[in-house]
């Protein structure tokens, strides 16, 4: 609870981060989101359960701006967002993974999160080298060892195994100095004892940081969440604190329910 | 030796001479010498024509392969950008009273060649920006349709191209009556193309140039312009082709609309695909392969005996890209990298199950 309640201090502090209106996202006849509003604040860690094709990627998307709403208003930090493209939002302190691994397979893990980090910065156009490099690569390998992959940092991301490129996945969203995260099921795949370091992960990040998390593994995404906000079929159905969230007869009856090792989740 | 050389060290090591030396530079460098060395023994035909002629098709190959090895795109467009270097040359330099046909401005060849790739360069930008938001499949049929439309344009405005070509296009005087200079001059300009792509794809630009092949989705996401990215490796890769269609068209004295129709653009293709398109070297490789067979293979007895004549050349090059293509995707740099491996293999003794990672281990702080 005390951890609750310091997120809504923080919440009053800082104000609102993110503000989604009347979200519709309809591709042809399916309406994957159907008016989805949304608030949060600087600081905010907020998990969004549901069941598969809930719309839970579907709103990822549209805030991270790879897809624009059919109709509706995205706000990010005061700013309208709607019809920005997905180039824009690391400038304002976005960063965010992806559910399948997005990476750069063909370079080392070090390159992988040195680039992440010049595309906000505008030097990848450049052709010389210069100490802003030098800055970027100690990030880099520091970043890797953040992650655990400080003994692979010249591995070629491709060679890398499941869990390696999950860990290198959230490295490049950690790396960018961002405001506010989004991790789309950065549990997913990962065995128990690299679960429970994401979720220490997780927990040591900044206070100031946003946190955004798309995650079915209920264990962590309860723990490393302050808030969660429940979809099913394209409508937020609830809202709450993990704890209320557990004992949710709603939840239960549309996602809870439908998973038989629920039990293992509670302590 | 090299995958734990850069594990190893944590802090990046920069140009060391250790890094320098490797194998593969060091070949790169015996061939250079070699090719320096080639007028004081080769023939003058081995010289002048075949081997001039595999450095003018290796640097417009090593523009595709540029694209396609670091930027995962395929163009078809490069012949084209060559012809429009080779088109603006022969239009400004060709004297007024020359029996010849073009605009024949009489320029200074020099002059003449800055106009030629300040044309080419502003060509290949506009081109790059309209296909750049397209990859793979699309954009080589993009630029392939480029290929076709410039063929048309040029043949189809005769004040650009004379009816049957611009002919007596002179060289500078530095080269003129020198074909041994001209020869030099082109392994001197491959070798600052090939090492210029090397550099460039370590610096910042090349670095998310390959993050752009590799996942352009998350480079948006990461901040990147993509698009224009993209548009500005075509526009390097445009001025570099226009380099080797400025010395073709010195070389070849004349240019016409078919010498940039759709023939020698796949041609080029074709060269690429011989040496592999992901690596730089090849170029280089499949332009001599190509230009070999195209010169010596249709001189066989046996080739002669069986009934190919020159005609069925094309033949000849048909079945050698098949049999590479089944051989190796990566064309003869990706047979000899294997050979290379197979040979490192054989040679080495296999490493303890546990070395790797400790080394790795000891790499780290």
């Amino acid at each position: 609870m005390s951890t609750d309640a310091a997120a809504a201090a923080s919440a009053e502090r800082h104000g609102s981060l993110l503000s989604l209106e009347a979200v519709v996202v309809a591709f042809g006849g399916l309406q994957a989101l159907g008016g989805v509003d949304l608030q949060v604040s600087q600081g905010d860690r907020l998990a969004l359960l549901g069941p598969n094709g809930a719309g839970k990627t579907t709103l990822f998307n549209v805030i991270a701006g790879d897809i624009k709403p059919t109709s509706g208003r995205v706000t990010i930090k005061g700013i309208d967002c709607t019809e920005l493209p997905a180039r824009f939002r690391p400038r304002l302190g976005v960063a965010r993974t992806y559910q399948k691994t997005r990476l750069f397979r063909g370079l080392t893990v070090e390159d992988n999160l040195y680039l992440a980090q010049t595309g906000r910065s505008g030097r990848h156009l450049a052709l010389l080298r210069s100490g802003v490099d030098a800055e970027f690569r100690d990030r880099a390998r520091a970043m890797a060892e953040t992650v655990w992959l400080a003994d692979v940092v010249g591995t070629t991301a491709g060679d890398l195994s499941h869990g390696q490129q999950r860990q290198l996945e959230i490295g490049m969203a950690l790396v960018t100095g961002p405001e506010f995260v989004m991790l789309d099921e950065p549990a997913s795949g990962l065995s128990r004892g690299e679960r429970e370091r994401l979720v220490q992960l997780l927990l040591s990040l900044d206070r100031d940081i946003t946190l955004l998390l798309i995650e079915h593994d209920m264990d962590v995404a309860l723990r490393a969440a302050h808030r969660v906000v429940v979809m099913n079929e394209g409508h937020t159905v609830a809202s709450g604190t993990p704890t209320e969230i557990r004992v949710d007869p709603l939840v239960h009856a549309i996602y809870l329910g439908s998973e038989a090792g629920l039990g293992g989740a509670d302590p | 030796m090299s995958p734990t050389g850069t594990a190893s060290g944590p802090a990046r090591p920069g140009w060391t001479l250790r890094r320098l030396l490797s194998a593969r530079n060091l070949v790169v460098a015996a061939a250079t010498a070699l090719a320096l060395l080639l007028p004081l023994f080769g023939s003058n035909f081995f010289v002048e024509f075949v081997m001039t002629r595999t450095m003018i098709l290796g640097i417009a190959a090593a523009t595709i392969v540029f694209l396609a090895a670091y930027g995962g795109m395929i163009s078809l467009a490069q012949y084209l950008l060559a012809g429009v270097a080779g088109f603006m040359v022969g239009n400004a330099v060709v004297a007024q009273d020359a029996w010849s046909k073009g605009l024949k401005l009489g320029w200074n060849p020099w002059v003449a060649v800055l106009f030629a790739l300040a044309v080419t360069t502003a060509v290949a930008f506009v081109l790059g920006a309209l296909a750049s938001r397209t990859t793979g499949i699309y954009f080589l049929m993009i630029t392939l349709t480029y290929a076709v439309i410039g063929y048309y344009v040029f043949g189809s405005i005769t004040p650009l191209s004379g009816f049957g070509g611009i002919t007596g296009i002179d060289p500078p005087g530095l080269f003129e009556d020198h074909p041994v200079r001209m020869y030099l001059a082109l392994v001197v300009l491959s070798v600052l193309v090939y090492v210029s792509f090397r550099v460039l794809a370590a610096t910042p630009f090349g670095l998310a140039l390959q993050g752009i092949r590799d996942d352009p989705v998350r480079m948006a996401s990461l901040g990147f312009n993509v698009s224009l990215h993209r548009t500005l490796a075509f526009t390097l890769a445009g001025f570099t082709a226009g380099l080797a269609g400025v010395f073709n068209v010195w070389w070849n004295g004349q240019i016409d609309p078919t010498s940039i129709s759709i023939g020698p653009t796949l041609d080029l293709l074709i060269v690429a695909v011989i040496g592999g398109t992901l690596s730089l070297e090849g170029a280089w490789l499949g332009a001599f392969v190509f230009v070999a067979a195209n010169n010596y293979l249709r001189n066989l007895p046996l080739v002669d005996h069986i009934g190919i004549t020159e005609a069925r050349f094309n033949t000849i090059v048909g079945v050698l890209v098949l049999l590479i293509m089944i051989l190796s995707p990566d064309g003869l740099a990706g047979i000899i990298e294997r050979v290379r491996k197979g040979l490192h293999r054989l040679f080495q003794p296999p490493p303890g199950p546990g070395s790797t990672p400790a080394e790795a281990a000891a790499g780290s702080p």
